[in-house]
């Protein structure tokens, strides 16, 4: 108990330092403010950047696109996973497929969807679902790969329906690694977003961070990467603490 | 003949080409969402002192990313995959930032480095860095033990244990880290050029855009394309070379077999 | 010195407590007491967690009792010798990058032996256990009696004249268990080693020893020390004899719980 507790305040102390530092570093011209505003002016940047109206547009831009995006991703990618892994020879020939598409970088089309779709929501909204579908399909595969066929076979053999079978042993054995493609599906479905926004865009976090690096506003680029990253770790650990708690159940 | 899932996937691809090469100039799709292959193609060969010129600033970028991003990713992995209290201390704050999209931190790699390749190099270290030591860091927890009981069982030292026992048995473990992390720091390279530089693949991907010419778009993209299938083999080779008694029973679901 | 090689094994009074820094630990082996002659063939059977694999690891210099001696060839045991004492460990511990004759060479490759002197005592090893033809091989080739067979081709390479075994042939199935005593006993028989064999098959320990140690439940105590009395060669008749199975009997009645 005593080093569960010393361990969390070890982590504790790391992250208050990384932060003290930020805060000191720059006060003390050990590095140039400019370049590194201390810690409490990127907060007073936040915090304005919070309180003004003009900011929220832009927010709403870059989390509604992500959500579209999300919710078109990973429904599709899970169904078509499942769907590949479960037969045989479909599976033989798309999960090379999906590996090697998986296994190429995928930024490097974004010109191609400007290409076709302008630089509006479309194109945003396409080029996250792009970015994230093979992942899914990639975690649908493991998923469906973790079901046990002696479960299957245990099931059936008490008589169990498809329907019984479907959701008493598929559905709980599948849970904790959907729940991992949730989570890795946001890592590379808001990057995918936030990438596309910096490339070209009217609108979005992605624009204004763009933005304030070329034109050296620092203080407000470091406040939009701390909403940012803030963001992602949330949802990151919310998926994780659930996932965590499943586990518990499961025993 | 039975029709065997290699086969369909030749086929697949064989499909895809001709459909590439085929629906642009039948006019069924604009060229300039998709130009012919046959014209892409051409298009790299004709500018193609140009191509290498960039292609070299690319991989000089590439490869000292490299040297920091998995050099340090491994280091830092097979240190705190080693100690059990690091491990606890570290690798959950490892992963929250897994979650952070790195990409927002480009723009201020260029405010502070500048255009040119300090910050491409530096915005592709981190970006392969995490991935690299996540993976070794797990790694090295997958490794038996019980042979370093053996080994000491037959009087090796300490210095011969680490040596004769632990780095042979972490080498499968580096060098997928090093899978990984080199096919980040390749997109890190290329996307950070396609975001503001002077040079580079990614650079010219980005100038060809803004000129509307899709030829030279896709020939950039495909060189990129060659260029990342082009180390995942290297590595694989070197990984069937010196790590071939890894892969025993396990199925290969690697991304380039085709055949 | 003749002393250190002559093959005997003594362990005296020998405790040991887990976590025993911290005050309160867990009494794992208690006054252990026994000697086993040269060239003698000693099986230590008992229940699961009585201990007796750790007690092999400290007779062969892994592990250090709280109290006790252990001497092996007259010599006290502080550090594994590989010269005195061969270990063979359950499972195959045979290091996968290496092929047979590497993973043969290994103790010997330590002590900077050359390279030639190696591969040729590597290769008279191997011989010995019937792998010759198989020295090039991974062990990822090999089936799981034949890695055991290079496992122990490994304890006997620097000659030692004591080989201890733990569990060796736990892993492998029935048949190819049984197999492997009859080679084991080969072995024993053209090499004349002290061997001392932990293991939790009853029928295994009656079969290959001329002496059974019987452990207890943890704290780990030798509770009976049974003579085999069973005539050599045996076969695999010997286990359906009035005798194995009456001294099967009088073991099981001991641990069984």
């Amino acid at each position: 108990m005593l080093r569960f507790r010393s361990i969390w305040f070890a982590r504790l102390a790391i992250i208050l330092a990384f932060f003290a530092l930020w805060e000191i570093a720059p006060r003390v011209g050990l590095m140039n403010e400019r370049l590194l505003p201390p810690l409490s002016d990127v907060i007073a940047a936040l915090i304005g950047l919070l309180g003004s109206a003009s900011f929220y547009p832009h927010l709403g831009t870059t989390l509604f696109q992500t959500l579209l995006a999300f919710l078109i991703a990973v429904p599709a990618g899970a169904i078509l996973g499942i769907l590949i892994a479960e037969n045989r020879f479909a599976s033989e020939v798309f999960k090379p497929l999906v590996f090697f598409i998986f296994s190429i970088p995928k930024s490097i089309f974004l010109p191609m969807f400007i290409l076709a779709f302008g630089i509006g929501l479309t194109q945003k909204v396409a080029f996250g679902v792009f970015s994230t579908i093979f992942i899914v399909m990639m975690t649908a595969f493991a998923a469906i790969a973790s079901v046990k066929e002696e479960h299957l076979r245990v099931a059936r053999s008490y008589g169990a329906s498809t329907m019984q079978v479907v959701l008493r042993v598929y559905l709980p054995s599948m849970t904790p690694v959907l729940l991992e493609a949730v989570r890795l599906a946001m890592i590379f479905n808001f990057t995918g977003i936030l990438l596309a926004e910096m490339y070209a865009s009217r609108r979005g976090l992605g624009n204004l961070i763009g933005t304030w690096g070329m034109s050296f506003q620092l203080d407000q680029l470091l406040a939009a990467i701390i909403l940012i990253s803030g963001l992602s770790i949330v949802f990151n650990e919310t998926i994780r603490a659930l996932e965590l708690r499943l586990e518990h159940w499961r025993g | 003949m039975r029709m065997t899932p290699a086969h369909v996937r030749w086929l697949l691809l064989l499909v895809l080409l001709v459909l590439w090469e085929a629906l642009p100039r039948a006019g069924v799709v604009p060229t300039l969402f998709l130009p012919t292959l046959s014209g892409s193609l051409l298009a790299l060969w004709q500018d193609k002192a140009e191509y290498f010129a960039n292609l070299l600033v690319t991989l000089n970028e590439v490869l000292i990313a490299l040297i920091f991003a998995c050099g340090g990713g491994v280091l830092l992995g097979l240190v705190i995959g080693a100690s059990g209290v690091m491990r606890r201390l570290m690798l959950p704050l490892a992963s929250s930032l897994f979650a952070v999209p790195l990409v927002v931190l480009y723009p201020l790699f260029t405010a502070w480095f500048g255009i040119g390749s300090e910050s491409k190099i530096v915005f592709a270290s981190v970006y392969g860095l995490l991935p690299t030591l996540l993976g070794t860091a797990a790694g090295v927890q997958t490794i038996d033990h019980h042979l370093v009981t053996v080994a000491a069982s037959m009087g090796a030292n300490r210095r011969q244990q680490i040596l004769r026992v632990y780095v042979p048995a972490t080498i499968p473990t580096v060098l997928a880290a090093l899978r990984i992390g080199g096919a980040l720091v390749i997109v890190g390279v290329v996307v950070a050029e396609m975001l503001t530089s002077s040079a580079g693949i990614g650079f010219l991907i980005s100038r060809y855009r803004t000129l509307l010419d899709s030829e030279n778009v896709f020939a950039a993209i495909l060189l990129v394309l060659f260029l990342a299938i082009a180390f995942d083999a290297i590595v694989q080779f070197v990984e069937r070379r010196t790590a071939g008694w890894q892969r025993s029973g396990q199925g290969t679901g690697d991304g380039a077999s085709f055949a | 010195m003749p002393a250190a090689t002559d093959g005997t094994v003594a362990v005296s009074s020998l405790s040991h407590t887990y976590g025993a820094e911290s005050g309160e630990g867990t009494l794992a082996l208690q006054d252990i007491d026994f000697s086993v002659a040269k060239g003698r063939f000693v099986s230590i059977v008992g229940p699961s967690g009585c201990g007796k694999s750790s007690l092999l690891m400290m007779l062969a210099g892994l592990r250090h009792p709280t109290s006790g001696e252990i001497l092996c060839g007259g010599a006290p045991v502080k550090k594994p010798d590989p010269e005195r004492i061969g270990v063979v460990f359950q499972e195959a511990s045979l290091f996968p990058w290496l092929s047979a004759r590497k993973n043969v060479e290994f103790p010997l490759s330590l002590r900077g032996v050359p390279q030639k002197v190696r591969t040729e005592k590597a290769l008279h090893a191997l011989e010995l256990v019937g792998l010759k033809d198989f020295a090039e091989r991974l062990p990822h080739e090999l089936s799981g009696g034949m890695k055991q067979r290079v496992s122990i081709a490994r304890g006997l390479v620097q000659d030692p004249q004591i080989l201890m075994m733990d569990e060796p042939f736990a892993a492998l199935d029935e048949q190819t268990r049984f197999s492997m005593g009859d080679e084991l006993l080969r072995i024993w028989d053209e090499t004349h080693k002290t061997i001392l064999f932990v293991t939790h098959s009853l029928s295994e320990a009656l079969y290959l020893s001329d002496e059974v140690l019987v452990m207890s439940a943890r704290p780990g105590r030798i509770i009976d020390r049974i003579e085999v009395d069973l005539p050599r060669p045996r076969t695999f008749e010997v286990m359906s004899s009035p005798r194995f199975v009456e001294l099967r009997e009088r073991i099981w009645q001991q641990i069984r719980h």
